[in-house]
């Protein structure tokens, strides 16, 4: 507050100056000059009357002469005094009117507010720093899931459009340059209810650089960053708490997973998209050869992920740079023809330019070749939905959905994302599994996720926890309702993470160590009714032996003896 | 020179002196302490206490203080003034004097102040 109240008298100190003067000199003026009452006595007006009457004067109020009428040198003066007072005020109130307007102050303020209310804030929250197409897209997401956030945007028209958009829970906004740390601090990445950090600017250097700003500012903050090219990815893994999505990556891994093992892609889309949504259908790419149109470092990703699941492949490059004023299709490093005879023998294309317009374009000539071709294609914009609509393509690829996608993934659970590497890595015998526990257990919608840690510390875990109790606390009796058991909660333990050793799927037998830290995979308010068992220890003993312990100690008392 | 320093220096000595010259006399006299001097030395003040806005050093929040305290005192002498003249409707007698004199002591304790951190000031100054 200081900095801009400081501003904001020092601006104002010549205007202010000039108006104590102009009182001064009036009420003075007033005070020497010698008026008469009624009987015509001389007599002076005091200090407090001449205040009143310059005060309702120069305001333009004008109440009349008092205490007397006034003599003509006490009206002369006074005509003097009006137009020194009204000057003074208007200059006076021009100033401020003009500081009210001016950008800096406006800015200083906004930047004020905005940090106060940051660190203010009670409910955890999500900063996302970069409010374009991604950026939109991951905060509507995260908005409907309930999360909280504070969004950071250089461009400032664009974070005045946060205002208008409809969010459930208002997010904070500020217009600036993620890069810098204090504008990063005043957004809350010190905070102690800041979750994460995501990093979604306009393009990797930037990104960069707010990642590693951030994670230098709070070592401990977990930081999840957009990056395009494998040498941002490799530049950012280095550190511990900065994760990268790199949605190329992710959208070609996607592809070779389902020509590989579509089981294993099935299972990973139905754990990581929105709970309460509809299980995903596999794609179904057809085999054979492919060829992938595009430039720069997304078409490579299509390549390798297509070599990787034993497809032939052939990389048409475009070369997009602007030549005669216009985009020109032409190839690099190929002839008209090769590509023609390519297109003839293939069963599907990628079109991923930057372009959607040349995307549209490379699409429709290849249909003229081969018009049963699989396509997949780019949207690059978002606004070019209907554009691309017309292509008719089999799979579109929009970077915002995927990115997005892959953000509240890695938001959801850190334990998640340790499973999903499990299925990644498995030979498809997991996926298969967890399908089959998913269907009996949890339906076939996308379940919620949840993490159960089983620490000693609660009250509710500790005797049951106890070495010496039999039978030993098992993931099966957290699966039992508390509330008419034997009925089970509608979830499967996906994961449990013991002391940095991890295992999927554990079976429901499995004894419990204080420590331990399940996932679990369910239908809503399963964790609700999970959390039951960490408040106090009578939920857990019920559903372990049907029976209701006392909870007063008088009737403990008179358990015991009775026993 | 700066200008700049020249008016500050003098705005600051003056409020000084004015509270000064009202100040002076005997205490409860109502003779000797007039109206248009505590005038004089609230405008003055007034005017002091707006120079100091906005300077950011330690030194300068110091100054600012010493006359904010200043403008506390004289304000609430001449408040008390205006309520036995102009309200009360009473002749001005020697304890309301007294009051409205020991006042501007106080401000003029806190103008002193004001003038020895503007002298220190001036003698840090290694040029």
């Amino acid at each position: 507050m200081n900095d801009v109240l400081f501003v904001i008298l020092r601006r104002l100190r010549r205007p202010l100056i000039a108006l104590i003067a102009a009182y001064a000199v009036s009420v003075w003026g007033l005070v020497l000059i010698p008026g008469v009452d009624e009987q015509g006595n001389i007599v002076h007006l005091g200090f407090f009357h001449a205040l009143y009457f310059i005060s309702y004067t120069a305001t333009t109020i004008g109440f009349g002469e008092i205490p007397y009428t006034f003599t003509d040198p006490q009206r002369a003066w006074t005509v003097v005094c009006v137009y020194l007072c009204v000057v003074a005020w208007a200059y006076t109130l021009g100033s401020i009117f003009h500081l009210s307007q001016d950008q800096t102050l406006r800015d200083a303020l906004a930047r004020r507010r905005f940090a106060r209310r940051v660190s203010a804030r009670q409910d955890p929250f999500v900063l996302i720093v970069g409010y374009g197409q991604s950026g939109i897209t991951l905060a509507r997401m995260l908005d409907r899931m309930g999360q909280h956030m504070v969004l950071v945007e250089i461009r400032g028209e664009r974070a005045a459009s946060i205002e208008i958009e409809e969010y459930q829970y208002s997010p904070l906004f500020l217009a600036a340059d993620g890069r810098l740390p204090d504008v990063l601090v005043d957004a809350g990445v010190t905070h102690r209810k800041c979750i994460a950090m995501v990093a979604l600017a306009g393009d990797d250097d930037t990104n960069q650089s707010v990642a590693i700003c951030g994670t230098v500012l709070n070592p401990s903050l977990r930081i999840i960053t957009r990056v395009h090219t494998p040498m941002a990815q490799a530049n950012l893994e280095s550190f511990r708490n900065i994760e990268p999505v790199n949605p190329f990556q992710s959208f070609a891994n996607n592809i070779r997973l389902d020509m590989g093992s579509p089981e294993r892609l099935r299972v990973i889309e139905w754990l990581s998209g929105l709970p309460g949504g509809a299980c995903p259908e596999s794609l179904n790419l057809p085999k054979g050869h492919w060829v992938v149109f595009g430039s720069g470092s997304f078409p490579e990703y299509f390549v390798a992920a297509f070599h990787d699941a034993g497809m032939t492949c052939t990389l048409a490059e475009l070369d997009s740079s602007q030549q005669g004023g216009g985009m020109v299709l032409q190839y690099k490093a190929m002839t008209r023809e090769t590509v023609l005879a390519e297109i003839g023998k293939a069963v599907g294309i990628v079109v991923c330019t930057d372009s959607d317009a040349l995307n549209l374009a490379t699409v429709n000539r290849v249909r003229l070749i081969n018009p049963g071709i699989y396509v997949v294609i780019r949207q690059a914009h978002a606004a070019n939905a209907s554009l691309i609509d017309a292509s008719m393509a089999n799979l579109r690829f929009i970077q915002a959905n995927v990115v997005s996608h892959k953000v509240r993934q890695r938001l959801t659970s850190p334990l998640l994302i340790r499973f999903l590497k499990h299925l990644d890595e498995d030979s498809g015998e997991l996926a298969r599994q967890t399908a089959a526990l998913l269907e009996q257990h949890a339906g076939d919608k996308v379940p919620f996720m949840w993490v159960f840690d089983c620490f000693a510390s609660y009250v509710g875990l500790r005797e049951a926890l106890a070495p010496e109790v039999d039978p030993p606390l098992t993931i099966g009796d957290l699966l039992i309702n508390p509330e008419k058991p034997p009925e089970r909660i509608p979830a499967v333990p996906l994961l449990l993470l013991r002391n940095r050793q991890e295992i999927a799927l554990p079976a429901e037998d499995t004894r419990l160590l204080s420590g331990d830290r399940i996932l679990f995979a369910g239908q809503r308010g399963g964790k609700e009714l999970q959390r039951r068992f960490l408040l106090e220890p009578s939920p857990l003993t019920y559903v372990r032996t049907g029976v209701e312990p006392p909870r007063s100690w008088v009737f403990r008392r008179f358990l015991s003896r009775d026993g | 020179m700066n200008l700049e320093k020249v008016i500050f220096g003098f705005f600051v000595i003056f409020a000084c002196t004015v509270n000064f010259g009202f100040f002076i006399g005997d205490l409860g006299d109502v003779g000797s302490h007039d109206a248009g001097h505590l005038f004089a030395a609230l405008v003055v003040n007034l005017i002091a206490l707006v120079l100091k806005f906005g300077d950011r050093t330690h030194l300068g929040a110091t100054h600012l203080a010493t006359s904010m305290v200043a403008m506390l005192q004289l304000l609430t002498a001449s408040l008390v003034w205006m309520w036995h003249v102009n309200i009360s409707q009473l002749a001005m007698n020697e304890g309301t004097m007294a009051t409205i004199v020991s006042l501007s002591g106080g401000a003029l304790l806190a103008n002193l102040i004001s003038v020895i951190l503007l002298i220190s000031e001036t003698l840090r100054q290694t040029r």
